[in-house]
């Protein structure tokens, strides 16, 4: 991932998030990984809902075995009889939602963490190191959040859907 | 065997009955069919003579000459006269020429609708033709309602959408220049699926199609493929399709987008060719406007050209089939690349979807439209199907989504549900 040149403490931020993990596959390794068609990841893709891990220098998408983990959890849904153009339906705003809130999440933490951290840190490799760290311990937990409300959300739907009589709702 | 053939002139109070609404539902229930919305509008029931339409690119001709040795001998008393009236056919083909399926018969009864008369014939072979009065039938009970449930596709999307993929890349092989290929959902249903009320709703949600019931395959065809009198021959031609918008502006956007499309006028201009080209290689002389024009329904819009080409000599409506189908509109370019395509990829057999539906009379004339936007409907089971044209740099998900407009549609009107959206201008 190409950054901005970046002053000290944000330099040492910027390689967490590059999160330099392995990114083994280009789209076509990814669907031999997986098991699935180029064709169907890059439509996925297209919808906005598979993200490369980063573009290498020569264009080429780059992705990682959580990427493909995330491709297998869709191909799930798939099998077990959803059909693609309804998850795809879905994906769009989704993912219309999601980059919004995380943009506001980034913006929350950007002005709650990182400013407290440069306006107290004796020094910048301090700053630095405090930054990975918060980081390091945010994202995470973030993830957890997000899945916690997600299934509570999914959840109650269900229930509130079965309580009203599974049969009640219109046809598509 | 005689087929024995009477019209008459229904009076006054009956011709302002529907025939859908009104005089439909008192049919008697074997083989009912209906092709309303054209010039001449007919509904009926029963068989007088099941005419066998075989496989191959020359099945019309072939059904065509089996009707004209059927009538040669026929007894027909027709009072009326003029298109529709008298003996007619009423058929519904296989989308593939060499698929068996096909259905053309000779009706029992049929109520039919032109501008200034209204018609009853009656039809039996080797018996005088039955009487018949309006509301002589009696309407059944309300069926109990239940909504059309999802049971599946021939093929799953994701290989559906990985089909596509393949033709795009076929297309810029140079292998073919367009293929539409199509897609269907099997449906269930708690209760039979109320074959009356269907026709009517499609008839109100698309009051510019053609509403055809033949042989259980129900639908609102926007098609006409082939007006046939006389020497006179009339086919509209549908390519390049855009959702409505939501409000006028976005309708006018959506429409301004289409008509500046390169791909979409690519994709209509080879439609219409593939009209065109074998009405002219008939000797006819073929006018067609240089600039679609709109076609607006309730869920998408299409860019139309209506061709019109005066035949040297009369062909019959059924041999004519043979020369234009499948059109580009349902098929592709090259026709037999396409056919290929469709055949090996689509993981279903279509059936009578996207064939040609409509009638003919004892003079060759009539009105065949594409089974489009239509249902396959065998009491409480159903198939929708919804295609869509794939040219170069198609992307596979647009096609996807197209199709799920188009099967959207048809599930809603099969819901008994409303338009998605107040009803649309043009």
């Amino acid at each position: 991932m190409r950054t901005p040149d970046l002053d000290g403490p944000d330099a040492a931020l910027a390689r967490a998030v590059a999160d330099d993990r392995d990114a083994p596959h280009d789209l076509g390794g990814l669907a031999a990984e997986v098991g699935t068609s180029v064709a169907l990841l890059e439509a996925v893709g297209r919808a906005g809902l598979l993200l490369p891990h980063h573009v290498d220098a020569d264009g080429t998408a780059r992705y990682s075995a959580a990427d493909a983990d995330a491709v297998r959890a869709g191909l799930e849904l798939l099998e077990a009889g959803l059909p693609l153009a309804e998850l795809l339906e879905l994906a769009g705003p989704t993912d219309e939602a999601v980059a919004a809130i995380a943009d506001r999440a980034v913006e929350a933490f950007l002005r709650f963490v990182r400013d407290p951290v440069l306006g107290t840190a004796p020094d910048d490799d301090e700053a630095g190191r405090r930054l990975v760290a918060a980081y390091d311990r945010m994202l995470p937990a973030v993830e957890r959040l997000v899945t916690h409300h997600l299934r509570r959300r999914l959840v109650a739907a269900a229930v509130a859907r079965m309580a009203a009589g599974t049969d009640g709702t219109p046809a598509p | 065997m005689t087929l024995r053939v009477r019209t008459v002139a229904l009076p006054d109070d009956a011709a302002s009955a529907d025939l859908l609404d009104d005089v439909f539902g008192t049919l008697p229930a074997d083989d009912r069919f209906a092709f309303v919305g054209g010039d001449v509008g007919l509904v009926g029931a029963g068989a007088a003579v099941r005419i066998p339409v075989g496989a191959g690119t020359d099945r019309g001709a072939r059904a065509a000459a089996e009707l004209d040795r059927l009538l040669a001998t026929a007894e027909v008393d027709d009072e009326v006269g003029g298109r529709g009236t008298g003996a007619i056919a009423v058929g519904s083909l296989t989308f593939d020429p060499d698929a068996e399926g096909s259905v053309l018969v000779v009706p029992s009864l049929s109520v039919g609708r032109r501008e200034g008369a209204t018609w009853v014939t009656t039809a039996a072979v080797d018996a005088p033709p039955p009487t018949w009065r309006p509301g002589a039938g009696v309407p059944g009970r309300p069926p109990v309602r239940d909504r059309p449930r999802f049971a599946g596709s021939s093929l799953r999307d994701d290989a559906w959408l990985t089909a596509v993929d393949a033709a795009v890349a076929a297309i810029a092989a140079g292998e073919l220049e367009k293929v539409v290929l199509a897609r269907d959902h099997r449906l269930w249903s708690e209760a039979p699926f109320d074959v009356p009320a269907l026709l009517g709703a499609l008839a109100e949600r698309f009051p510019a199609c053609r509403t055809f019931l033949v042989d259980r395959l129900i639908g609102a065809s926007p098609e006409p493929l082939l007006r046939v009198e006389g020497t006179e021959v009339r086919s509209r031609v549908l390519a390049g399709t855009a959702p409505r918008g939501a409000t006028p502006a976005e309708d006018e956007r959506a429409w301004a987008d289409l008509l500046v499309s390169a791909k979409d006028r690519h994709e209509h201009a080879m439609a219409v060719t593939s009209v065109t080209a074998p009405l002219t290689a008939l000797g006819a002389d073929v006018l067609a406007p240089d600039e679609p024009s709109r076609l607006a329904l309730d869920n998408v819009q299409h860019l139309a050209t209506d061709v019109v080409a005066r035949l040297p000599a009369p062909m019959p409506a059924l041999t004519l089939l043979d020369r234009l189908h499948p059109t580009a509109a349902v098929g592709g370019v090259p026709s037999a690349a396409a056919l290929d395509r469709i055949r090996s990829t689509e993981g279903m057999d279509r059936g009578r979807y996207a064939g040609p539906v409509g009638w003919t009379d004892g003079a060759g004339d009539g009105e065949w439209a594409l089974a489009l936007r239509c249902a396959e409907v065998d009491g409480a089971r159903a198939r929708v199907f919804a295609g869509a044209g794939v040219v170069a740099g198609s992307l596979p998900e647009l096609e996807l989504r197209e199709t799920q407009l188009k099967l959207r549609a048809m599930l809603r009107v099969l819901s008994g549900l409303g338009a998605e959206r107040p009803a649309a201008t043009g």
